[in-house]
This record gives C-alpha cells, sequence and structure tokens, in this order.
C-alpha cells in the first residue's frame, strides 16, 4: 500500500485529533478508518477522544455562559468611545485610565462626535454586522448609566437587525402582538397607522439585557433600521442620548422603560417617540 | 472561521464587534489567570490595546481571533514583566510527563454513556484541573472553536504542537472524568 504504514500505530497519532475534528482530507480519513478497523486499541482511542469532543460541544452552552461582571463590560465599553473619541479629536491627548470601580466606570460619558457616521460607509457596516450575530454576547446589568444601557441596545440594535437582515424574517403584527402578550404581558396594538409614518414592520424579538428580557419591536423607515425596546421593570428618566453612532429616546411608563433607538438626527427620533407614545399606550 | 470583511478600524461596527467578544475573552482570561481580578484587567489591557491599535487589524481577517492573539500576548507579557506564575507553559516537561496515552488503556469502551451524564460544573472543574498548556489548547478549540492555525498564531507554538496538546488534554479530561465516575460509582 502506498503512503506511510497504517499498520504502525505511532503512524496513526498525528491523524487522531484532526479526525475527530473532521479536518482530514477524505483519503487520510478513509486511511485511519480502515486502520482501526484492524486495530482496536487505536480504535478506542479515537472513540475517547471523540466522546471528549462531543461531551465539550454538547456543554458548550452552559461553559459558555456569561459571566462577565457589568463594570467591565462598562469599563470596556468606555475604552471603545474614547479611543473613537481620541480618533475624532486628534489633538486631544489619548490619556486613558483604568476606572478601578464599578460606579465611576458606569459614568456618563460625553457625546459621542457625529463624525463618526461619516466616516462609516453603510455596506461595510451591513457586512459586518453579520458577523456580530455570530458572536456570543449577552448584556449584563448596568443600572447605573442610562448611557451605557443606551450603548448595550445600540449593539442589540445592530445585531438583531443583521440576523433579521440574514434571515430575512418578516413578522406580521398579529404575530408581534401576540409574541409580546406571550412573552412580556404587554398586552399592546401596534399603531395602526405606521405605514402612513413610512415605517415597515419588520418583526420583534426577545432580546437578552441584564438578568432578564427585554421586547424589542424592529421598524424600518426608507431602509433605515428603528428599534423600539420595552425593559419590563425598569425605571429611567426622560432623556435623549447619543452614542455609538446612534439616538436613543428613553421614557418611563409606569414600571416599563421604552426607548427608540435610531440613527436618525435627535429631531426625527423625538418625533418618532412621541408617535410610539401617542400609539402604543 | 468568521471573517470580518470590510471592518472599518475604529468605525463604531468594528468596537460593537470587538465587545462583542467581551464575555469569550474574559472566559478564556479565567482560564489563564483562574483569578477573576487578574481575568478582568487581562480584558481591560487587551481592548486598551485594541482599541489603540485598531489601524494594525488587516480588514478580512477574522477580529475575534485577533482579539484573542493580543489576550495570549498580553498573557505572556504579563507573565515576562511580573514574573508571575499566571500563565507557567513549560510545556516540553507536561508534555514529556504526559505521554500519549497508551493505545487501549483505559479505552476498551467508549465510556460516552459517563460522558453523557457529566454535568457542565464537573466538565468545567476538569478542564480547569488541566495543565496549562492542554487547557489552553482544548478550551480555543472545543469551547472558543477557532481553528488549528489561529490558535497556533495565539499560543505562538506550531500547528502539529496545537494538535498534540488538544490530543493529550482531551485524553487527560477523559481519564479525568473515568476516575472521577469510578469514585462516585
Amino acid at each position: 500500500m502506498p503512503g506511510p504504514s497504517m499498520s504502525d500505530c505511532a503512524a496513526i497519532d498525528p491523524l487522531v485529533t484532526p479526525y475527530v475534528d473532521d479536518q482530514l482530507p477524505e483519503d487520510a480519513r478513509a486511511q485511519i478508518e480502515r486502520h482501526m478497523r484492524a486495530c482496536p486499541p487505536c480504535r478506542a482511542r479515537v472513540t475517547a477522544e471523540r466522546a471528549v469532543h462531543d461531551l465539550i460541544r454538547a456543554r458548550r452552552g452552559a461553559l459558555s455562559a456569561p459571566c462577565a461582571p457589568a463594570a467591565l463590560h462598562s469599563r470596556c465599553l468606555q475604552h471603545a468611545e474614547r479611543a473613537a473619541n481620541a480618533v475624532d479629536q486628534p489633538a486631544r491627548p489619548s490619556v486613558i485610565a483604568f476606572p478601578d470601580v464599578a460606579s465611576r466606570a458606569a459614568q456618563a460619558q460625553p457625546p459621542v462626535p457625529v463624525s463618526w457616521r461619516r466616516r462609516l460607509a453603510p455596506l461595510a457596516l451591513a457586512a459586518t454586522l453579520v458577523l456580530v450575530v455570530g458572536a456570543a454576547f449577552l448584556y449584563q446589568l448596568t443600572v447605573s448609566s442610562t448611557h451605557v444601557m443606551a450603548a448595550e441596545l445600540a449593539i442589540d440594535h445592530m445585531k438583531c437587525f443583521a440576523l433579521n437582515g440574514a434571515l430575512h424574517t418578516h413578522d406580521e403584527a398579529s404575530a408581534v402582538e401576540s409574541s409580546l402578550l406571550t412573552g412580556f404581558g404587554w398586552k399592546v396594538r401596534l399603531p395602526a397607522g405606521a405605514r402612513q409614518e413610512g415605517l415597515e414592520l419588520v418583526g420583534s424579538r426577545p432580546c437578552l439585557y441584564g438578568e432578564g428580557k427585554i421586547a424589542h419591536i424592529m421598524y424600518r423607515r426608507s431602509g433605515e433600521p428603528i428599534s423600539i425596546y420595552m425593559l419590563p421593570d425598569t425605571a429611567r428618566t426622560q432623556e435623549v442620548v447619543q452614542v455609538l453612532g446612534h439616538r436613543a429616546a428613553i421614557w418611563c411608563d409606569g414600571k416599563r422603560t421604552f426607548v427608540v433607538l435610531a440613527r436618525q438626527p435627535q429631531r426625527e427620533v423625538e418625533r418618532i417617540a412621541s408617535w410610539v407614545q401617542a400609539s402604543m399606550k | 472561521m468568521a471573517r470580518s470583511q470590510g471592518l472599518l478600524q475604529g468605525s463604531p461596527a468594528f468596537e460593537a464587534e470587538a465587545l462583542a467578544s467581551l464575555e469569550s475573552l474574559y472566559r478564556t482570561a479565567l482560564r489563564l489567570t483562574r483569578v477573576p481580578a487578574d481575568a478582568e484587567d487581562l480584558v481591560q489591557e487587551t481592548y486598551l490595546k485594541a482599541f489603540r491599535a485598531a489601524d494594525s487589524f488587516k480588514p478580512g481577517t477574522n477580529l475575534r481571533a485577533w482579539l484573542f492573539t493580543i489576550l495570549h500576548n498580553t498573557a505572556r507579557n504579563r507573565i515576562r514583566d511580573r514574573a508571575r506564575d499566571m500563565v507557567s507553559v513549560d510545556s516540553d516537561a507536561v508534555e514529556r510527563l504526559t505521554e500519549a496515552p497508551p493505545p487501549g488503556r483505559a479505552t476498551e469502551t467508549p465510556e460516552s454513556l459517563l460522558l453523557r451524564d457529566t454535568l457542565a460544573p464537573d466538565l468545567q472543574a476538569a478542564i480547569d484541573a488541566l495543565p496549562e498548556a492542554f487547557r489552553q489548547a482544548v478550551w480555543l478549540r472545543d469551547v472558543e472553536e477557532f481553528s488549528y492555525a489561529e490558535i497556533a498564531d495565539m499560543l505562538s507554538i506550531p500547528i502539529g504542537t496545537v494538535m498534540s496538546r488538544i490530543s493529550r488534554g482531551r485524553h487527560l479530561l477523559f481519564e479525568q472524568l473515568n476516575h472521577a465516575r469510578s469514585l462516585n460509582v
């Protein structure tokens, strides 16, 4: 037989792991399988390695459960924003210090310069966001900073629309209303006048944020993504914040906090928020 | 593996995608340091370096792998700087101590039922108990799902060494879990 002697168990050694990982070309795979049929010890060795491989994959969800402290999320987000500000304001010294306590980390940040939006090529963003979907990402509780919350929602907004772009899902209003009722006990009738506002309903998602779920309704207007979030059992003061190239209009209604988030001028986001407030009581 | 095509360094999308890896970076940092506070510092330093050096990221390559490479380089530098035993990768010694399992030994049966019944906390404990070199390799491959080549870049070792460490790590885990089972039976 040509090639390395597979009768020698030592020859099979370097092939075991790529075989278990399904990384071998077909001919090498056939060789190792031939050898295993004739060699019970090597077969057992492969079986053992595969069992561990399969076990870790099966438990991967639990092993990779989010565990990073909320303060770490906040601090790293700050680093991102400071880096962005440094890029936008090159004359400014780029001194970056580690905040050593969570409270400092969660302090409100200076507004992100609007010039980000000009620098961002829309097509590049679209291509990138699809990749964001694949990343394991769960939001952590950030109670002390509305700005941090808005930033995380902005990331979620980008991620969810990227997912929608990849899956091309499109929900009817009745389906969205039903999922909001069953998922959040939120009896809501979506505004009938959405089309007149130029809003096209994309769908809804139960997104993860903090330790619970938040309702996320997605619209598009002229192709531009617009998100409406409802955070149950959360209270925030009314304000509009600018973060990560987006604006978030935030208000509270009873025990629910609402956020309208979009890459639109502030006036436009506030107008949409007013429309949502009037329509979705 | 995902390629971050068209990603503009320093753009919001770049930063959003980078931050989306925070949880996996932190988990990996925890495997490296075993100390939460050190893991947090390591992740912060990784992001600081990444954002400052965003221009050196090559669009079209894997941003997540780039971040993991920074993480591991930072961890190695910290060892040099502090002479601390955080990532004590005396891998040659470890690998000498842990020869390839003799064919057939302890593997006459696949024990797949045992392994399927192993709960995640027990598995996590077993992984954490692995010698550093094997723990990193198994974690990066089986949990974080990087390619051999990406892991080789991160750890600055040849691909063949990556594969042998994964193999040894898996076999050690198999034996460890079997041993734990025999104690419990």
